[in-house]
């Protein structure tokens, strides 16, 4: 399962790359691993204020409909519309063109909580 | 294991147990990925090893081969074999001829559907009944209080309790691994290479010509490679060329890998519990727990298969209700076609299906996507399932934010919606 260098994340499965006050928002290789081919994202409105675990956006496969949490406090700056037409970028390339969302970081302090790659390595083999 | 009776309803609390390896576990765990393993009716099983929708495509261009030996296999025999599966299950049983295998159910007094199973006939006085794995520990112990007169089978006339129990009968489980001989585990074959797959595996043309001779629900008992099979035109997909096959657990992972080895040159693959579930619903079969029985207590009239409840019999466990359902049912289940282009969401179970003034007439059971359309199996009112029938479907909400956006979260019969996507109703059954 591919762990991505540089990135943070969560217990759930997502991902953010902070640069700066924004954070881009994924799920990991292991998310979509168990949730299998996806066939639609729903995604967040841009401008919309996410607390940390609010459900930011839902993506379903053909066999299950699953939350995204967001990681860290956030206001949608932009999101990844390319997913619409096309959720399996998700499948093909979680850390890159398949992500989500674009935060503006509004709370630092909740990027506390997330687990660096290599703590998230460990979590994965506790699974 | 308890079961309790009220009313002549049968409440079975299965025993609590952690889900175990099925034989060809090991088969899996070199095949996918742990992830893709999962715990499903008290076993490990693969949910797909490439891809649901790979996997699918194989079993209507070419083959899939699926692990079934997580369903039960009973034999119940002796003397009054017929007269005890003709009152306790509800289709025609004496009629069956040796070599042949017909749909039924079980059903308590109380006219609930305790399972779906196939009979199948393999002499006189002797027969395999194959039964869900969900379902097998009740199965068991349901047949067995039958037999031993345990059970209200009647709640109008009691004599019909003692007929049953002093029927001479036995009833074992094949897959019973202390059993001495004749040892049975399911897998099958689905697909349109299956026949000549399975050719390959057999030492003399005659066998390939019994098995090719096969109608639906016919079998014959040939050995392949050296192990003794049962070989039933039967199976889960909707495939009218596919096989099941009953052979000794024991032997079942060489079984498995040399069809696989067979058919790689005519690109069969095998399948898991994804494909299983997108192959039946595709083809209109039920699921236990969601076409039968389940939240709706779905009977087998509403279901679709009248024709496998003989009210003309003098008498069946859970007889009369049926009669009753027989005669006022207003809901039944449809099979409903709907587009899954890009970019359309999937529809999901109990997501409301609008009739044409927008009114919830139902709602989805199952459902599945195959290429750019979606199927859906839903039990909807009577008026709303004629085939032809344009149908709308409205999406539940799935999320917080759904609902802050007005999104309804559940649906009355009756309640107008507006519809987000357009459907019609599509046979029944299909075939492949």
């Amino acid at each position: 399962m591919a762990v991505s260098q540089g990135l943070l994340y969560t217990r759930d499965h997502e991902w953010a790359k902070v640069e700066g006050d924004t954070a881009t928002v994924g799920i990991t290789d292991y998310a979509q691993e168990q949730l299998g081919e996806l066939v639609f994202v729903e995604l967040p409105k841009v401008g919309k204020d996410f607390g940390v675990h609010k459900e930011l956006a839902v993506v379903e496969s053909s066999k299950a409909a699953s939350d995204v949490y967001c990681p860290v406090a956030g206001k949608v700056a932009a999101v990844n519309a390319e997913l619409e037409a096309k959720p399996e970028l998700i499948n093909e390339d979680c850390y890159g063109r398949g992500w989500i969302c674009k935060l503006k970081v509004t709370d630092q302090k909740s990027l506390q909580n997330l687990m660096d790659a290599a703590k998230y390595e460990e979590y994965l083999k506790t699974l | 294991m308890q079961g309790r009776i009220s009313a002549g309803e049968f409440v079975f609390e299965p025993p609590a147990s952690q889900p175990g390896p099925s034989v060809l576990y090991p088969e899996h765990e070199k095949l996918t990925s742990k992830s893709h393993i999962a715990a499903f009716a008290g076993y490990l099983m693969p949910l797909w090893y490439s891809s649901i929708a790979e996997e699918h495509r194989a079993v209507r261009e070419r083959a899939g081969l699926f692990d079934c030996t997580h369903m039960g296999v009973l034999e119940v025999s002796g003397p009054h074999a017929v007269e005890f599966l003709n009152l306790v299950t509800t289709n025609e049983v004496p009629s069956l001829k040796v070599g042949r295998a017909r749909y039924g159910y079980i059903l308590d007094a109380a006219g609930n559907v305790l399972d779906d199973i196939i009979i199948y006939r393999r002499a006189e006085a002797n027969f395999m009944v194959v039964v869900n794995a969900a379902n097998e520990p009740k199965i068991k112990f349901y047949l067995h209080e039958l037999r031993e007169g345990r059970v209200v089978v009647d709640p109008e006339d009691s004599a019909w309790a003692a007929k049953i129990c002093a029927l001479q009968v036995a009833i074992r489980d094949l897959r019973d691994p202390n059993r001495p001989q004749d040892r049975r585990a399911d897998i099958a074959l689905q697909g349109p290479a299956a026949l000549e797959t399975l050719a390959k595996l057999a030492s003399e043309l005659a066998v390939v010509e019994r098995m090719a001779s096969l109608k639906g629900f016919a079998f014959v008992e040939e050995r392949l490679a050296g192990i003794d099979c049962l070989i039933c035109r039967t199976g889960y997909t909707g495939s009218i060329a596919g096989f099941e096959l009953f052979a000794d657990p024991k032997l079942m992972p060489r079984l498995w890998n040399l069809i696989l080895d067979a058919g790689r040159p005519l690109g069969v693959v095998p399948c898991g519990l994804g494909a299983r579930d997108s192959l039946r619903i595709e083809a209109g079969l039920p699921l236990y727990g969601h076409e039968l029985d389940g939240k709706f207590d779905i009977s087998p009239v509403e279901a679709g298969y009248g024709w496998a409840v003989k009210l003309e019999k003098e008498f069946f466990v859970g007889k009369a209700p049926l009669q009753h359902v027989a005669g006022t049912y207003d809901m039944e289940v449809a099979r409903i076609e709907l587009p899954a282009t890009r970019g359309v969401r999937p529809i999901r179970p109990d997501d409301p299906i609008l009739d044409q003034r927008g009114w919830c007439a139902g709602w989805v059971l199952s459902a599945a996507k195959v290429d750019e359309k979606q199927y859906a199996l839903a039990y909807v009112e009577r008026a709303a399932a004629a085939e032809g029938t344009k149908v709308g479907a409205y999406y539940l909400a799935r999320s917080q934010s759904q609902v802050e956006q007005g999104r309804a979260q559940t649906a009355e019969k009756g309640q107008k919606l507006p519809a987000d996507l357009a459907g019609t109703v599509v046979s029944r059954f299909a075939r492949f």
